[in-house]
């Protein structure tokens, strides 16, 4: 119950009012924000909209600030300031003064417009007098009442029109205005200083006071002896305020007393305990007040305004309303029936249970909730057992669950871990899982009895906890088992036989090294802190930390040395940040260090979420020793909690230059020059700059490279010259064993540098798959002998020229390469068993020459000529047909281009790779600032990017509204563009406003707009002016 | 060897969560519990405060630069369930948008390689994963994942723009697909997809014991592999590498405390990690 978030809320800063007080006004549009320099309103319709400012001219702070409780009246509002009342009207956004009331010897502390009479204003003072004034005769008091001691807040009865009450010190005195000049009523209501007063809006006869002796008290002014109720908010309360709807109140502590705690508390009557909690402003509440809701809105609003000169709104949504309407604490609904009450949000609640309230209300908020995300732990419940069976996630180590049977309401699962092997049942109550927690039962397993007690301790601790809070705990218990497994080693039996030092913790089973969350904590603590609660899957904050960034930088930060470890000192991180509100609630315990810190248990929401309640900050679990406890009371001021001591907490955050780490040399991508019209000069240009930078690996490789490149090597444009550079092994192997070397070593600045120097992506061709190839060339029915190309890099090795020799495996595979080729080549359907072992001798040759349909082909058989194959060139001489011209001059491009590729240095086949490593080294150049050296390297990319293809204008038609492009409509054919002064369609050059989109000729247009602005048509778009705006 | 080039006093009034350079390295930003992001200007070793951004109402747990063609934008992440996005503009600060669709703190936040356009992931403690696009007319659009990882979604982190599978064929380079990775409290690292705008999970990379605490996908360079780096509350670190014939794993180290950052470098050869023991290992 205590995780629902409150509604969303507005804020509105305004760094530039100084206001010390503040009024919502009868409709709940305006709020006046006063001060002693100016009075600000502001529309709560547009609440992020600067303030309507009205300067004052006073030395006196506004102590108060009212406006008419009347609608008729609602445009006056009255403020008071040392001993005299201001009433002023506000219209137009103008505040006129209409007059002042001066009646009080000493400053006026409160006032209060009668709810009835628009024209009555109340007005009480320590100097012993309430002045009852009508604002039409403002020179002196119609009424005065006069008491012995000063009087500090005044209220008029909200349903009784002649009664109000005053508070003095501790004091409550009801007044009748007929009833003379004494009041009809004294209450003995504190010990000590009310400060706040507060009738019952739905009854005449009750009102609530608040007092700095830490209660709030309601009161039934038939009944003055005794007390109707109480509530113990623990601290002096500044201000209690009842709700509009059912039966709640609102609680501010004492200004000088809220040490970090600006929050607002709403309480419901009929409790002891807080149902929300408002936190988010950043100083002191100064005013809070409830804004009229338009009809029909089932939301309330509530207005605040802070010393941290914001402005804040909060929804109460219906869900919270009904928590102050509904007695909620308990199961039974006897406790307390507030019908009698007269709350008209809580009449229809009466016989609501806990959980109804959950799953049944339609609540909107709510159910947009669960259907985002079903079955987060902690936020949205699964509402039946059956749900939580869906819902639950069965991938638990050492766990696998047998069997879920959401009708007999039962769970079987076994747990396998290396010396265990246990079988386990659980049994959920009808009312599961509200406060019911299931039963735990092994089946079968080899534990003894000690380790099957504790784990079933550990499982139903966890139960118990998520009892408590409602919420299912079958996944929560599943995975606690399944952590104990995982460690059986750290059982250790010894440690359970010592007298446990600590009572309150269930057992003392070290086996997790960390303190898990959900079970090594007594369940009270969790109880005691809730506001952790929901942090219990919230991460512990990383305190320290490494990031790469941009390039080649290191960002570190972490804590300063004194801040090392956590209280314990040798323990690991914890996992949650629960652990941190556990701490707090722990060291508020052991020392109270602030005096009103909130000491009833939390067990409700907070909005907007707060981590550990605010009292305790990550900086504290750090600096927080143990020790510190034997120390004498002094030496306590040293732990750090105000900001200038949780300095040394923070080390700076270092930035490390880690660029000597990696591969890639900023210098290097600076210094280094691409030019490949003069490669051997780049080379060494290169290689001087690798070498300033102390690469003697890289030197070489530019040296290498240069060789490599060099026009000697160049490869002869005639395939049947030479064999290119490229298929010598120091040519396309080496290259390739570089490129795995740089791979390896992640220097993808070197590997673009290659890419840029010896790829060519012009005519780059990429083998296609060869089973495409039957298809993409049907009709050609050459017969192809494909030379050696990267695809049968091996085959080449077969030449004896070239003076190495590669195993016969190999050359094999290059042969079935071959000859597959030569099978899916042939259209016609001779039986090529022949053909596999044709080549290896010229016997097999002259059986394929001899195949008859071999002598019809049309195509040119080709081959590279090798010593090893020269014996097969005579018999080859013979099909060189060549009848087609046109296939024969295809085909010789297609041996160019294969030649071509032969000639390549880098395999084609990788040039997605190419572009990425150019794309990545142009991005770290990119990241160093170097934009014009990383714009150079992109620019051999194979795959460049699109170019932009500008902007056209489409055209919709003048005469059948079809849209198109260019003059003439493509369904009526009709010119399409009619020109908006002489009607004709527009042939030539035209014009048109980009935002109307209207326009004609151009002559016309450049015409009209000599004198006008306004677009010829009348569709009053002002086109001169919206061109402006367009092209901004 | 490595050297302090620059050492910065925040002046955070609270433990510093993150600190991230942006993508030339010459501003820094810090986010910490004290609510409140600072940006310094550390150009040329100087260490100025730019500005101090306040807008979240609980500790700013990350953050994360946007690649600089949108702009100067960065967004944080907090335990008070907002992600806010702030831009900077002619040289002041403001807030761009803030996205208030999760219901518990967000851990993590995430910009896309640039590529993808302005896309933001987002994990949270709901369990769920938001991606936040912007549409280029100040309009932006969320995808939610939902139930990510039940109990809680501590780390997001994008894959590179580029599909190691296409690296090395030949028949041309496809469309990159959108691919992040996330690491929750349910001991799983799950890799997400997105097919025809819709997010689907992908892989399920199972190896950790305990939470997930960080995740990171290395950046490609040109291998044609895939590889992401896990830590966890079980403090381990496990490296997944995947060659085209599917996800495996090696626990890279053991640690004696709970390691809770990773990250890669540029070039992806070095992994710096760090943890609750307050110490940085690179490796």
């Amino acid at each position: 119950m205590s995780l629902q978030w409150s509604g969303e809320q507005v804020v509105a800063k305004f760094p530039d009012v100084q206001a010390n007080t503040m009024a919502v006004d009868c409709m709940g549009v305006w709020v006046a924000l006063a001060g002693r320099r100016a009075i600000s309103m502001v529309n709560l319709k547009k609440p992020k909209e600067k303030p309507l400012k009205s300067a004052r001219q006073s030395k006196w702070d506004v102590s108060c600030v009212q406006w008419n409780q009347v609608p008729s009246h609602l445009n006056l509002f009255v403020t008071a300031y040392n001993q005299k009342l201001d009433l002023h009207s506000w219209k137009d956004s103008n505040i006129t003064s209409l007059c002042s009331m001066k009646g009080h010897s000493r400053t006026v502390s409160d006032v209060s417009w009668s709810p009835s009479d628009p024209n009555k204003i109340l007005s009480c003072s320590v100097d012993t007098f309430i002045n009852l004034w009508d604002v039409n005769d403002p020179r002196k008091p119609v009424r005065s009442f006069q008491t012995v001691s000063g009087a500090y807040q005044v209220k008029w009865n909200r349903l009784s029109e002649n009664m109000f009450a005053t508070t003095h010190e501790g004091e409550l005195r009801i007044w009748d205005i007929r009833e003379g000049t004494s009041p009809v009523q004294y209450i003995a209501a504190h010990l000590s200083k009310i400060h706040g007063l507060d009738w019952n809006p739905n009854s005449k006869s009750e009102l609530a006071t608040c007092s700095q002796d830490c209660s709030v008290k309601f009161w039934d002014i038939n009944n003055p002896r005794q007390c109707k109720g109480s509530l113990n908010p623990g601290s002096p309360v500044w201000r209690a305020r009842y709700t509009p709807f059912g039966q709640g109140i609102v609680t501010v502590v004492v200004p000088q007393l809220r040490r970090g705690d600006n929050s607002l508390h709403l309480w419901n009557t009929a409790r002891s305990n807080p149902v929300h909690q408002f936190v988010g402003h950043q100083d002191v509440i100064l005013e809070f007040q409830w804004r009229k809701q338009p009809e029909g809105s089932v939301d309330h609003q509530l207005i605040t305004w802070s010393k941290d000169q914001s402005l804040r709104v909060w929804k109460i949504d219906s869900q919270l309303q009904k928590r102050c309407g509904h007695d909620m604490g308990e199961m039974n609904d006897s406790s307390e029936n507030e019908s009698s009450q007269g709350g008209r949000e809580s009449v229809s609640q009466n016989s609501m249970h806990e959980n109804d309230l959950e799953t049944d209300h339609g609540n909107k908020d709510f159910q947009r909730q669960m259907s985002m995300s079903p079955d987060s732990v902690v936020f949205q419940q699964p509402q039946t057992l059956e749900q939580e069976f869906e819902l639950m996630n069965t991938n638990i180590p050492h766990i696998q669950v047998e069997e879920l049977d959401a009708v007999k309401r039962t769970c079987s699962v076994s747990a396998v871990s290396r010396n265990f092997n246990i079988g386990l049942r659980m049994q959920f109550p009808e009312n599961y899982p509200c406060s019911e927690p299931p039963t735990f039962e092994f089946l079968e397993s080899n534990l003894n009895y000690d380790i099957k007690r504790q784990l079933h301790k550990v499982m139903l601790d966890t139960a118990l906890m998520h009892a408590k809070r409602n919420t299912s705990c079958l996944e929560p218990c599943l995975r606690q088992l399944s952590l104990a497994l995982n460690q059986p080693y750290n059982f250790r039996p010894e440690e359970r036989k010592t007298p446990d030092p600590e009572p309150a913790r269930p057992f003392n089973l070290s086996w997790h090294p960390t303190k898990p969350p959900y079970n090594s904590k007594p369940s009270y603590m969790a109880w005691h802190s809730p506001s952790g609660l929901q942090d219990i899957n919230i991460p512990f904050p990383r305190t320290s930390g490494a990031r790469f960034s941009a390039a080649g930088y290191l960002v570190v930060f972490g804590r300063s040395h004194e801040a090392r470890k956590g209280p314990s000192g040798t323990e690991i991180t914890p996992k949650a940040l629960y652990d941190l509100t556990d701490f707090a609630s722990k060291s508020r315990n052991r020392y109270p260090p602030k005096l009103y810190s909130i000491p009833f248990h939390q067990n409700y929401s907070i909005s907007p979420p707060t981590p550990v309640a605010e009292n305790v900050s990550i900086s504290e679990w750090y600096m927080y020793r143990p020790k510190v406890t034997n120390q004498p009371k002094g030496k306590r001021k040293h732990r750090p909690k105000e900001s200038t001591e949780v300095k040394p907490v923070l080390a700076p955050v270092k930035i490390y230059d880690s660029s000597c780490l990696l591969p890639i040399q900023k210098e290097l991508g600076k210094n280094y020059i691409i030019d490949r019209s003069n490669i051997p000069a780049m080379c060494s240009h290169n290689a001087k700059a690798a070498s300033a930078v102390g690469r003697k690996d890289l030197v070489q490789l530019w040296s290498l490279v240069a060789l490599t490149a060099s026009e000697k090597l160049k490869p002869q444009n005639n395939p049947d010259d030479e064999l290119p550079w490229a298929q010598h092994p120091f040519g396309k192997e080496m290259i390739k064993y570089l490129f795995d070397f740089y791979m390896k070593i992640h220097d993808v600045q070197t590997l673009a540098m290659l890419v840029c120097v010896l790829w060519d992506r012009e005519n780059a061709i990429v083998p296609p798959p060869k089973k495409e190839k039957a298809s993409l060339l049907p009709q050609s029915t050459s017969m192809e002998y494909v030379p050696p190309n990267m695809d049968n890099p091996d085959f080449l090795s077969s030449s004896t020229d070239s003076g190495w020799l590669t195993a016969g495996s190999n050359l094999l595979k290059s042969f079935k390469t071959l000859t597959s080729h030569l099978q899916v080549h042939s259209t016609r359907p001779p039986p090529h068993t022949s053909v596999q072992s044709r080549l290896p001798s010229q016997h097999h040759l002259s059986e394929v020459s001899s195949h008859p349909d071999l002598a019809n082909m049309t195509g040119v058989l080709k081959i590279r000529r090798s010593n090893s194959l020269s014996c097969l060139e005579d018999s080859f001489e013979d099909y060189r047909i060549e009848d087609e011209e046109g296939i024969k001059e295809k085909e010789s491009e297609r041996q160019a281009k294969i030649h071509e590729n032969n000639c390549r240095l880098l395999d084609p086949s990788a040039q997605n790779q190419y572009d990425v490593f150019l794309m990545s080294y142009a991005d770290i150049l990119f990241h160093w600032g170097y934009t014009n050296n990383s714009k150079l390297v992109l620019k051999f990319m194979t795959h460049l990017p699109e170019p932009h293809t500008g902007i056209e204008f489409g055209v919709q038609c003048f005469h059948c509204s079809q849209d198109g492009r260019g003059a003439k409509c493509g369904s009526c054919k009709n010119l399409a563009f009619n020109c908006s002064i002489c009607h004709i369609g527009v042939k030539g050059n035209s014009m048109f406003c980009l935002k109307c989109g209207h326009g004609g000729h151009t002559t016309h247009i450049l015409d009209w707009f000599k004198e006008n602005s306004q677009c010829p048509t009348g569709c009053s778009c002002r086109c001169v002016e919206a061109k402006s705006e367009i092209t901004m | 060897m490595v050297s302090v080039i620059n050492s910065i006093d925040t002046s955070h009034e609270d433990m510093i969560h993150d600190a991230q350079l942006d993508y030339y390295g010459t501003k820094l930003a810090t986010c910490s519990s004290d609510r409140s992001i600072k940006i310094f200007d550390v150009k040329g070793g100087q260490q100025t405060l730019v500005t101090e951004l306040r807008g979240h109402d609980g500790p700013v747990w990350q953050l994360a630069w946007a690649h600089p063609m949108f702009g100067n934008l960065i967004a944080s992440c907090s335990y008070d369930r907002k992600v806010i996005i702030w831009k900077e503009t002619n040289g002041s600060w403001g807030k761009l948008y803030e996205y208030q669709n999760h219901d518990s703190s967000v851990n993590s936040v995430n910009f896309a390689p640039h590529e993808f356009g302005l896309l933001l992931a987002c994990g949270s403690s709901d369990g769920s994963i938001s991606i936040i696009s912007s549409t280029g007319d100040g309009t932006w659009d969320a995808k939610k994942i939902p139930n990510a990882h039940s109990i809680g979604c501590n780390a997001v982190s994008w894959a590179p723009p580029i599909n190691p599978g296409d690296l090395l064929d030949p028949s041309g380079r496809h469309q990159p697909i959108k691919q992040l990775v996330s690491g929750g409290c349910d001991n799983l690292v799950k890799i997400w997809k997105e097919e025809d705008g819709q997010w689907k999970e992908d892989q399920k990379l199972e190896g950790h014991s305990d939470w997930v605490r960080d995740v990171a996908w290395a950046p490609s360079i040109g291998l044609p592999k895939s590889i992401i780096a896990s830590c966890s509350q079980d403090l381990r670190v496990i490296i997944w590498t995947n060659d085209g014939n599917g996800w495996t794993q090696k626990v890279l180290n053991k640690f004696n405390d709970v390691i809770w950052h990773i990250s890669w470098s540029i070039t992806g050869n070095i992994l710096a990690t760090s943890g609750g023991d307050n110490k940085v290992k690179l490796r």
